[in-house]
Order: structure tokens, then C-alpha cells, then sequence
């Protein structure tokens, strides 16, 4: 346990490519912008800069036609093991959150994890670790979503 | 900026441990204030109370039946939670699904640029 613990998210995925090709890709907008988002989402460049201090300020653009402004600064680059980043909407943004991509090495893929400290323990709390307290381990979030969507 | 009030914000309202167990109780049907109170060891004023901000965030329904009001779970108040939550881990998985089909062409591209 961490002294962030209750202000964190932690997503981790096997990859299926060695960490040097799976790190390239977090390093330029050529790539990021082929997999950033989820499906169906666009991204549009206005700076980028991938050193530690440097910006990337880009729009992200959804299947709805929403945009939503994005502002990443890079805090730590350790290739190809180790990328720590602020992430908000704008420069200075006091609501930017931080988070660290680790790239292990495992067989011929690599295992990301993803950890996002949240600014507060409330965030991070209220929403996902009670919510997953509400489903008594019983029940996936996909399950109550599914109940949820079902009973609107 | 100033925090929602318990009573009209969600999030606040499921923070307190003990209205998040009234919430996994009522998961399994209606139940009387009695009952509740009883099972959680807390006093009937305590436990009504904590169903009164579950009913003003929209968390649970009462009706009256004969002598006694009946609490039950109403989900769809859960559903900015859920957004809020599952919209995060969505975000990235989906990404990471997209970064994993993407780094076939990478790995390809950089074979073809050894040889």
C-alpha cells in the first residue's frame, strides 16, 4: 500500500508486442493519434513536445460530435519502462490529475499498467471504490449497467 | 469550489459507509426501517435518517403498506455514479484495445525498417 492507495485507479493490460515498439508508440502524435481514445474517437494536435516539461494541448474529438479539450505535460520519461504524466483540460488546470504507465516485459508482449492518482481521496472514493463496495463483489459494473440501463 | 450538498449529490450521499450497506440490503427487496435499523445495529432515528438522503438523492422509493413504509432500492440514481466510474476504465480499455491492433502495423514497420 501506497500513501495515494485510496486515490487511485489502476488499469493493466497485456499487450501483445515487446515494451520498445509498444513505449514507441506513446511518443509521437503519428502514433497517438491512431489509437488514443476510445473507438470512434479522433484527436486534432495543436502543440506537442514529448520531453519531460513538454506539452501536448490537442481536442479529442467523440463519435457525437462532442469535443473535448485535452492538455497532457510529461513529468517523467524512462524508455521504454516508465511514463509519468499530468493529465487535465488546460494548462495549470487544478483539476489535473496524475498518472503512471509502467511497460514490463513479459514473454514476447508487454504488461501496461496504468496507475491515475486522483486530486482527492473524495474522487476517487465517492465514485468507483464505493461503487464497487454497492456491488458486494457480486455483480460486474457491466451487470449493474445492464440493471441500471434496463429499468430507465 | 464548494462541495455539494449530501442531499442533492450522489456521490456524497453513498460516501457514508453505512448508507452504502442500507443500499447493498435493499439490492435484495423492500424492507421496513425496522429491519434495517436491526441488521445494522444502529438506532431507528439513525437509519431513517440515512434513508431520508437516500430518498432525496433518488437512491431509494418508500411506499406505505398498511401500518408500516416500505424502502426499496431504485437504481437509476446510480447511473452518474456509473458514467462517472465506468466512463474512466472504459476510456482506457478501449484505448489500450486500440494501442494493441495499433502496435501490429508498429512492430511490422520497424521489422521492415531493420532489414
Amino acid at each position: 500500500m501506497t500513501a495515494t492507495a485510496d486515490r487511485e485507479i489502476v488499469i493493466s493490460r497485456l499487450i501483445s508486442a515487446p515494451p520498445e515498439v509498444v513505449f514507441e508508440a506513446f511518443t509521437e502524435v503519428r502514433h497517438l493519434s491512431r489509437w488514443w481514445g476510445p473507438e470512434g474517437f479522433s484527436t486534432t494536435t495543436r502543440a506537442f513536445e514529448f520531453r519531460v516539461g513538454g506539452e501536448w494541448d490537442f481536442v479529442m474529438h467523440g463519435p457525437d460530435g462532442t469535443d473535448y479539450r485535452e492538455w497532457i505535460s510529461w513529468t517523467e520519461i524512462i524508455p521504454p519502462e516508465r511514463i509519468a504524466l499530468r493529465h487535465g483540460e488546460f494548462r495549470d488546470d487544478p483539476n489535473a490529475f496524475e498518472s503512471v504507465v509502467t511497460f514490463a516485459p513479459d514473454g514476447e508482449a508487454t504488461r501496461i499498467e496504468m496507475r491515475t492518482v486522483f486530486p482527492t481521496v473524495e474522487l476517487r472514493d465517492e465514485a468507483v471504490e464505493k461503487y464497487h463496495a454497492i456491488e458486494g463483489g457480486q455483480q460486474t459494473l457491466d451487470n449493474l449497467a445492464a440493471y441500471v440501463s434496463g429499468i430507465v | 469550489m464548494a462541495r455539494a450538498a449530501t442531499t442533492s449529490d450522489v456521490f456524497n450521499a453513498i460516501a457514508e459507509p453505512q448508507r452504502r450497506q442500507i443500499l447493498v440490503l435493499l439490492r435484495a427487496g423492500e424492507r421496513p426501517v425496522t429491519e434495517l435499523a436491526q441488521e445494522l445495529g444502529m438506532t431507528q432515528p439513525g437509519a431513517s435518517k440515512h434513508l431520508r438522503v437516500l430518498r432525496e438523492v433518488g437512491l431509494v422509493r418508500d411506499r406505505r403498506a398498511g401500518k408500516q413504509r416500505l424502502y426499496d432500492l431504485d437504481a437509476r440514481g446510480l447511473r452518474p455514479v456509473h458514467e462517472w466510474a465506468g466512463g474512466f476504465e472504459r476510456f482506457w480499455n478501449e484505448s489500450f484495445d486500440r494501442l494493441d491492433a495499433y502496435v501490429q502495423d508498429l512492430k511490422q514497420e520497424q521489422q521492415e525498417g531493420d532489414r
